[in-house]
């Protein structure tokens, strides 16, 4: 059980500038003094992709600092302010701590040369995976309390992240919810005791709409697991389509996750498209759309 | 076991639940600890209390949360029903007049007669355990991010017991 979030905004892949950005952790996949540029590329295409990294120059960085340092943040909540500064520092407070302090904690340029210049970097911003399906990255270290136009404004200074299509901001607030992915099923369902459903925020489910949905499936289930309880019949528990946004919320926040943070409905969380590529995003988001409504009263074999 | 079934929470996810349980024949007992506990959060009696921001996010289907909204609209969301009916001028978002919204969802529900409304709350040390909650009925928990204490306190003892 959590008390309170504290996280870093999360971006889709697809909106990170990859003429800009390159893959590799900087601990484990580092560049060799002997290794030429073109041989440490060879050997990293090898390897399973890790961290997404964009590096900055030193005008970048200054320019995006001073931004940061700048940004207007949220009022917390007195009983909340108590709470929150204990385990980790809002990224703005650290860079007002002084011009390069983020240099020397999360945006440590170490590691690596920049791929296009094959110089050092004066400072790298890593973003890690944060879903099974690769889609989704979140910013390592950015946890804030920017008001989220404001880290719109901000974070897109990042280069690389010119255009990035945040699906959810950071937030830094109490906020008390399960480990799901490790107790609930996907029907939200507790595994070690049947009897006790949770719906709701305490779930990891974020927003008064995915409430609402989570709400709705727990009713569905706990209908059904009444009625079987009373005819003696089998459970059959009902979930939605992956393909549906109800469906996929219910599926993310019970998949086991490193690191698991509440989460709003996104497209990111929906299975890819199929057919062929749709470059433009409101298309494509039309298409998941249809696709999902289509599939919102299928009932998969066995199940009917 | 019990005929029927225990929520705890009357927030926009507990409310949902109990309509839609009841919808279904199948009696519901209530808990909400409104008006007699407040969360540091929340200030007004009625159930499914808007506490943030009045908008319900984006209504175009190419948002995500406009695409969910759509979906429970299909599933007959009686939240989502009342949110279209008390919306107020937000351009392609559905906001709501927080006020109407929560009360007519209060009135909805308390109208329902297969619904029953518990004013107490429920957690460790307290009258009402969920732990006897459970060897009762089936039992669902919507008791939100600000989770009282006692609750709290007694959901990390029952999840953390294998």
């Amino acid at each position: 059980m959590y008390f309170y979030d504290a996280a870093a905004p999360i971006v889709t892949k697809e909106s990170i500038d990859f003429s800009v950005a390159f893959y590799g952790d900087r601990y484990s996949q580092e560049k060799k003094k002997e290794e030429t540029m073109e041989e440490w590329k060879k050997r990293l295409a090898g390897e399973e992709p890790s961290y997404i990294n964009l590096p900055m120059d030193q005008e970048e960085y200054e320019t995006f600092w001073k931004a940061l340092v700048e940004a207007e943040v949220v009022t917390l909540h007195e009983f909340e302010k108590k709470e929150i500064f204990e385990g980790c520092m809002p990224i703005e407070v650290m860079a007002k701590r002084g011009m390069d302090t983020l240099r020397f904690g999360p945006l440590k340029p170490m590691g690596f040369d920049d791929p296009r210049t094959g110089k050092r970097p004066y400072a790298v911003v890593q973003l890690r995976q944060d879903d099974k399906q690769a889609e989704l990255y979140n910013l390592v270290g950015f946890q804030t309390n920017l008001k989220f136009g404001e880290q719109k404004r901000v974070f897109q200074l990042i280069p690389g992240l010119g255009q990035g299509d945040f699906v959810k901001y950071g937030v830094m607030h109490r906020n008390t919810y399960l480990n799901s992915p490790e107790l609930l099923t996907e029907t939200y369902q507790l595994k070690s005791n049947p009897n006790l459903y949770f719906a709701g925020q305490l779930t990891g489910v974020e927003g008064y709409v995915e409430s609402i949905s989570s709400g709705m499936v727990v009713a569905l289930n706990t209908i059904a697991y009444y009625q079987s309880q009373k005819q003696r019949i089998d459970y059959l528990p009902i979930t939605f389509s992956a393909y549906t946004m109800i469906g996929s919320l219910a599926k993310y926040i019970s998949t086991p996750n490193h690191k698991f943070q509440p989460m709003n409905a996104n497209f990111g969380i929906l299975p890819e498209w199929e057919g062929k590529k749709i470059r433009d995003k409101k298309e494509r988001y039309q298409k998941l759309a249809e696709r999902s409504l289509k599939h919102l009263f299928f009932v998969p074999e066995g199940k009917k | 076991m019990k005929e029927y079934i225990t929520i705890i929470g009357g927030g926009l996810a507990g409310t949902e639940a109990a309509y839609q349980i009841a919808k279904a024949g199948i009696p519901v007992k209530l808990y909400e600890m409104k008006p007699k506990k407040y969360t540091p959060a929340h200030h007004s009696s009625e159930l499914a209390e808007v506490v943030c921001s009045n908008s319900f996010k984006s209504n175009l289907l190419t948002n995500a949360c406009g695409l969910l909204k759509e979906e429970l609209r299909k599933l007959d969301s009686l939240l989502i029903r009342i949110a279209d009916e008390t919306k107020v001028p937000a351009g392609q978002a559905l906001a709501v007049d927080r006020e109407e919204f929560s009360q007519r969802v209060t009135e909805e529900i308390k109208n329902n007669p297969l619904i029953e409304i518990v004013s107490e709350e429920v957690g460790k040390g307290l009258p009402t355990t969920l732990s006897d909650l459970i060897k009762e009925s089936i039992t669902i928990v919507a008791t939100g991010p600000l989770t009282s204490d006692p609750l709290a306190e007694e959901i990390a003892e029952l999840t953390r017991a294998k």
